[in-house]
Protein backbone atom coordinates (compact mmCIF):
# COMPACT_ATOMS: atom_id res chain seq x y z
CA UNK A 1 0.00 0.00 0.00
CA UNK A 2 2.84 2.35 0.96
CA UNK A 3 4.23 0.94 -2.69
CA UNK A 4 1.61 2.11 -4.29
CA UNK A 5 1.49 5.81 -2.41
CA UNK A 6 4.84 6.17 -3.56
CA UNK A 7 4.49 5.72 -6.95
CA UNK A 8 0.97 7.83 -6.86
CA UNK A 9 3.19 11.13 -5.64
CA UNK A 10 6.24 10.67 -8.16
CA UNK A 11 4.15 10.68 -11.16
CA UNK A 12 2.88 14.03 -11.48
CA UNK A 13 -0.68 14.04 -9.80
CA UNK A 14 -2.42 16.41 -12.27
CA UNK A 15 -3.88 14.72 -15.64
CA UNK A 16 -0.64 13.74 -17.94
CA UNK A 17 -0.47 14.76 -21.55
CA UNK A 18 -1.32 11.07 -22.19
CA UNK A 19 -4.39 10.94 -20.24
CA UNK A 20 -5.59 14.42 -21.21
CA UNK A 21 -4.84 12.84 -25.14
CA UNK A 22 -6.73 9.38 -24.40
CA UNK A 23 -10.00 11.34 -22.79
CA UNK A 24 -9.99 14.33 -25.55
CA UNK A 25 -9.95 10.68 -28.01
CA UNK A 26 -12.88 9.08 -26.38
CA UNK A 27 -14.69 11.98 -26.04
CA UNK A 28 -14.71 13.46 -29.34
CA UNK A 29 -16.93 10.04 -30.25
CA UNK A 30 -19.42 10.72 -28.03
CA UNK A 31 -19.55 14.80 -27.53
CA UNK A 32 -20.80 16.56 -30.54
CA UNK A 33 -19.27 19.72 -29.97
CA UNK A 34 -15.64 18.99 -29.61
CA UNK A 35 -15.59 16.51 -32.25
CA UNK A 36 -16.63 19.54 -34.80
CA UNK A 37 -14.04 21.90 -33.00
CA UNK A 38 -10.27 22.07 -35.08
CA UNK A 39 -8.28 19.23 -34.63
CA UNK A 40 -5.89 20.08 -31.88
CA UNK A 41 -3.56 18.29 -29.79
CA UNK A 42 -3.54 21.18 -27.12
CA UNK A 43 -7.13 20.89 -26.05
CA UNK A 44 -7.12 22.48 -22.42
CA UNK A 45 -8.29 20.11 -19.86
CA UNK A 46 -10.53 22.59 -18.48
CA UNK A 47 -12.35 22.94 -22.09
CA UNK A 48 -12.39 19.25 -21.94
CA UNK A 49 -13.94 19.04 -18.92
CA UNK A 50 -16.56 21.68 -19.09
CA UNK A 51 -18.06 20.38 -22.01
CA UNK A 52 -18.53 16.65 -20.47
CA UNK A 53 -20.38 18.32 -17.54
CA UNK A 54 -22.53 20.47 -19.92
CA UNK A 55 -22.76 17.34 -21.58
CA UNK A 56 -24.24 15.39 -18.88
CA UNK A 57 -26.57 17.97 -17.48
CA UNK A 58 -27.86 18.04 -20.95
CA UNK A 59 -28.41 14.10 -20.54
CA UNK A 60 -29.67 14.36 -17.75
CA UNK A 61 -32.64 17.64 -18.11
CA UNK A 62 -33.59 15.36 -21.14
CA UNK A 63 -34.22 12.27 -19.45
CA UNK A 64 -36.27 14.49 -17.20
CA UNK A 65 -37.98 16.07 -19.70
CA UNK A 66 -39.18 12.55 -21.36
CA UNK A 67 -40.26 11.31 -18.33
CA UNK A 68 -42.77 14.32 -17.88
CA UNK A 69 -43.54 13.76 -21.91
CA UNK A 70 -44.03 10.13 -21.26
CA UNK A 71 -45.95 10.47 -18.16
CA UNK A 72 -48.65 13.30 -20.10
CA UNK A 73 -48.95 10.53 -23.30
CA UNK A 74 -49.52 7.74 -20.50
CA UNK A 75 -52.25 10.04 -18.61
CA UNK A 76 -54.56 10.36 -21.72
CA UNK A 77 -54.21 6.30 -22.46
CA UNK A 78 -56.37 4.25 -21.58
CA UNK A 79 -56.47 0.82 -20.10
CA UNK A 80 -58.06 -0.98 -23.02
CA UNK A 81 -56.99 1.63 -26.18
CA UNK A 82 -55.54 0.39 -28.70
CA UNK A 83 -52.25 2.41 -27.97
CA UNK A 84 -51.96 0.97 -24.55
CA UNK A 85 -51.89 -2.29 -26.54
CA UNK A 86 -48.87 -1.14 -28.68
CA UNK A 87 -47.16 0.05 -26.37
CA UNK A 88 -47.71 -2.99 -24.19
CA UNK A 89 -46.76 -5.10 -27.05
CA UNK A 90 -43.59 -2.82 -27.80
CA UNK A 91 -41.94 -3.17 -24.46
CA UNK A 92 -42.85 -7.21 -24.29
CA UNK B 1 -18.47 0.22 -31.10
CA UNK B 2 -22.01 0.63 -32.72
CA UNK B 3 -22.77 -3.01 -31.87
CA UNK B 4 -22.05 -2.57 -27.97
CA UNK B 5 -24.00 -0.05 -28.05
CA UNK B 6 -26.92 -1.15 -29.28
CA UNK B 7 -26.58 -4.12 -26.52
CA UNK B 8 -26.57 -1.63 -24.32
CA UNK B 9 -29.89 -0.01 -25.42
CA UNK B 10 -31.32 -3.73 -24.93
CA UNK B 11 -30.38 -4.01 -22.02
CA UNK B 12 -31.76 -1.07 -21.16
CA UNK B 13 -35.05 -2.07 -22.74
CA UNK B 14 -34.97 -5.50 -20.92
CA UNK B 15 -34.35 -4.08 -17.16
CA UNK B 16 -36.55 -1.27 -17.95
CA UNK B 17 -39.86 -3.46 -18.67
CA UNK B 18 -39.27 -5.35 -15.08
CA UNK B 19 -38.37 -1.83 -13.08
CA UNK B 20 -41.86 -0.43 -14.84
CA UNK B 21 -43.66 -3.95 -13.38
CA UNK B 22 -41.92 -3.33 -9.86
CA UNK B 23 -42.99 -0.47 -9.50
CA UNK B 24 -46.57 -0.43 -11.35
CA UNK B 25 -47.33 -3.43 -8.68
CA UNK B 26 -46.23 -1.50 -5.63
CA UNK B 27 -47.65 1.98 -6.43
CA UNK B 28 -50.79 3.07 -5.64
CA UNK B 29 -53.12 4.02 -8.54
CA UNK B 30 -54.47 6.02 -9.86
CA UNK B 31 -51.43 8.39 -9.91
CA UNK B 32 -51.16 12.46 -10.78
CA UNK B 33 -48.87 12.94 -13.60
CA UNK B 34 -46.03 14.27 -11.20
CA UNK B 35 -46.43 11.28 -9.41
CA UNK B 36 -46.22 9.04 -12.93
CA UNK B 37 -43.40 11.43 -14.13
CA UNK B 38 -41.51 10.29 -11.01
CA UNK B 39 -42.29 6.89 -11.06
CA UNK B 40 -40.67 6.33 -14.83
CA UNK B 41 -37.95 8.67 -14.15
CA UNK B 42 -37.19 6.13 -10.94
CA UNK B 43 -37.58 3.27 -13.00
CA UNK B 44 -35.86 4.21 -15.79
CA UNK B 45 -32.45 5.14 -13.61
CA UNK B 46 -33.19 1.73 -12.05
CA UNK B 47 -32.83 0.34 -15.15
CA UNK B 48 -30.31 2.23 -16.18
CA UNK B 49 -28.37 1.30 -13.47
CA UNK B 50 -29.04 -2.16 -13.45
CA UNK B 51 -28.54 -3.18 -17.22
CA UNK B 52 -24.62 -2.12 -15.85
CA UNK B 53 -25.01 -4.75 -13.96
CA UNK B 54 -23.40 -3.15 -10.31
CA UNK B 55 -19.80 -3.23 -11.70
CA UNK B 56 -19.40 0.54 -11.78
CA UNK B 57 -19.32 3.15 -8.91
CA UNK B 58 -21.87 5.10 -10.65
CA UNK B 59 -24.55 2.36 -11.04
CA UNK B 60 -24.37 1.10 -7.85
CA UNK B 61 -24.38 5.09 -6.21
CA UNK B 62 -27.94 5.23 -8.44
CA UNK B 63 -29.40 2.79 -7.42
CA UNK B 64 -28.29 3.29 -3.98
CA UNK B 65 -29.08 6.96 -4.70
CA UNK B 66 -32.86 6.53 -6.24
CA UNK B 67 -33.09 3.47 -3.10
CA UNK B 68 -34.60 6.61 -0.94
CA UNK B 69 -37.55 7.30 -3.06
CA UNK B 70 -38.21 3.31 -3.10
CA UNK B 71 -38.38 2.74 0.97
CA UNK B 72 -41.68 0.15 0.55
CA UNK B 73 -40.37 -1.63 -2.42
CA UNK B 74 -39.32 -5.02 -1.29
CA UNK B 75 -37.59 -5.39 -4.84
CA UNK B 76 -35.59 -2.03 -4.64
CA UNK B 77 -34.72 -2.99 -1.43
CA UNK B 78 -32.74 -6.00 -2.49
CA UNK B 79 -31.55 -4.32 -5.09
CA UNK B 80 -29.96 -1.60 -2.68
CA UNK B 81 -29.24 -3.96 -0.13
CA UNK B 82 -26.39 -5.38 -2.53
CA UNK B 83 -25.36 -2.32 -4.50
CA UNK B 84 -24.55 -0.43 -0.48
CA UNK B 85 -22.86 -4.23 0.53
CA UNK B 86 -20.56 -3.83 -3.06
CA UNK B 87 -20.07 -0.37 -2.73
CA UNK B 88 -18.66 -0.28 1.15
CA UNK B 89 -16.05 -2.22 0.07
CA UNK B 90 -15.32 -0.15 -2.64
CA UNK B 91 -15.20 2.85 -1.21
CA UNK B 92 -12.23 1.58 1.08
CA UNK B 93 -10.31 0.93 -2.20
CA UNK B 94 -10.67 4.22 -3.74
CA UNK B 95 -10.15 6.39 -0.74
CA UNK B 96 -6.48 5.06 -0.32
CA UNK B 97 -5.74 5.93 -4.03
CA UNK B 98 -4.55 9.27 -2.69
CA UNK B 99 -5.47 12.43 -4.12
CA UNK B 100 -4.21 14.89 -6.83
CA UNK B 101 -3.53 18.33 -7.25
CA UNK B 102 -4.26 20.77 -10.39
CA UNK B 103 -4.29 23.66 -11.44
CA UNK B 104 -7.68 26.07 -10.73
CA UNK B 105 -9.83 25.78 -13.84
CA UNK B 106 -9.07 22.13 -13.99
CA UNK B 107 -9.85 21.67 -9.93
CA UNK B 108 -12.98 22.83 -10.22
CA UNK B 109 -14.04 21.34 -13.43
CA UNK B 110 -13.18 18.00 -12.01
CA UNK B 111 -15.01 18.49 -8.86
CA UNK B 112 -18.06 19.57 -10.50
CA UNK B 113 -17.44 16.21 -12.63
CA UNK B 114 -17.14 14.79 -9.64
CA UNK B 115 -20.79 15.76 -8.60
CA UNK B 116 -22.50 15.34 -12.18
CA UNK B 117 -21.17 11.35 -11.69
CA UNK B 118 -23.32 9.57 -9.35
CA UNK B 119 -21.03 8.50 -6.74
CA UNK B 120 -18.13 10.72 -8.23
CA UNK B 121 -17.67 11.90 -5.04
CA UNK B 122 -15.85 9.12 -3.53
CA UNK B 123 -13.47 8.56 -6.35
CA UNK B 124 -10.41 10.38 -5.77
CA UNK B 125 -8.32 9.25 -8.45
CA UNK B 126 -8.42 10.70 -11.44
CA UNK B 127 -7.98 7.47 -13.87
CA UNK B 128 -10.77 5.93 -12.61
CA UNK B 129 -12.59 9.04 -12.54
CA UNK B 130 -12.86 9.11 -16.50
CA UNK B 131 -13.29 5.30 -17.03
CA UNK B 132 -16.17 6.03 -14.76
CA UNK B 133 -17.42 9.33 -16.70
CA UNK B 134 -17.18 7.73 -20.17
CA UNK B 135 -19.52 4.92 -18.99
CA UNK B 136 -21.56 6.74 -17.57
CA UNK B 137 -22.20 8.94 -20.51
CA UNK B 138 -22.55 5.86 -22.83
CA UNK B 139 -25.61 4.92 -20.65
CA UNK B 140 -26.69 7.63 -20.16
CA UNK B 141 -27.23 8.30 -23.81
CA UNK B 142 -28.99 5.11 -24.37
CA UNK B 143 -31.39 5.86 -22.08
CA UNK B 144 -32.21 8.70 -23.55
CA UNK B 145 -32.12 7.03 -27.09
CA UNK B 146 -34.95 4.69 -25.50
CA UNK B 147 -37.00 7.11 -24.15
CA UNK B 148 -36.98 8.85 -27.45
CA UNK B 149 -37.95 6.37 -28.84
CA UNK B 150 -40.77 5.07 -26.98
CA UNK B 151 -42.19 8.84 -26.49
CA UNK B 152 -42.52 8.96 -30.35
CA UNK B 153 -43.63 5.84 -30.91
CA UNK B 154 -46.54 6.81 -28.43
CA UNK B 155 -47.40 9.77 -30.61
CA UNK B 156 -46.93 7.98 -33.85
CA UNK B 157 -49.67 5.24 -33.09
CA UNK B 158 -51.92 8.34 -31.58
CA UNK B 159 -51.73 9.76 -34.96
CA UNK B 160 -52.44 6.63 -36.42
CA UNK B 161 -55.40 6.07 -34.22
CA UNK B 162 -56.55 9.63 -34.65
CA UNK B 163 -56.43 9.46 -38.80
CA UNK B 164 -58.52 5.99 -38.32
CA UNK B 165 -61.10 7.60 -36.41
CA UNK B 166 -61.22 10.91 -38.61
CA UNK B 167 -61.30 8.80 -41.34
Amino acid sequence: MSNRRSRQSSSAPRISDDQMIDLVTKLRQILPEIGQRRRSDKVSASKVLQETCNYIRNLNREVNNLSERLSQLLESVDEDSPEAAVIRSLLM
Amino acid sequence: MMNTYNMVKQEFIKKWINTLHMLDSSIEHPLNVTERKNAIRLSSDLAMAAARNGSTVWSRALISRSGNKTANKPMARRILKKARNRMKNRCNILRRNGNFTAKTGVRKRTDLLKSLVPGGELIDDKDYLIRETLDYIVYLRAQVDVMRTVAAVDLFTRNLTNDRRNK
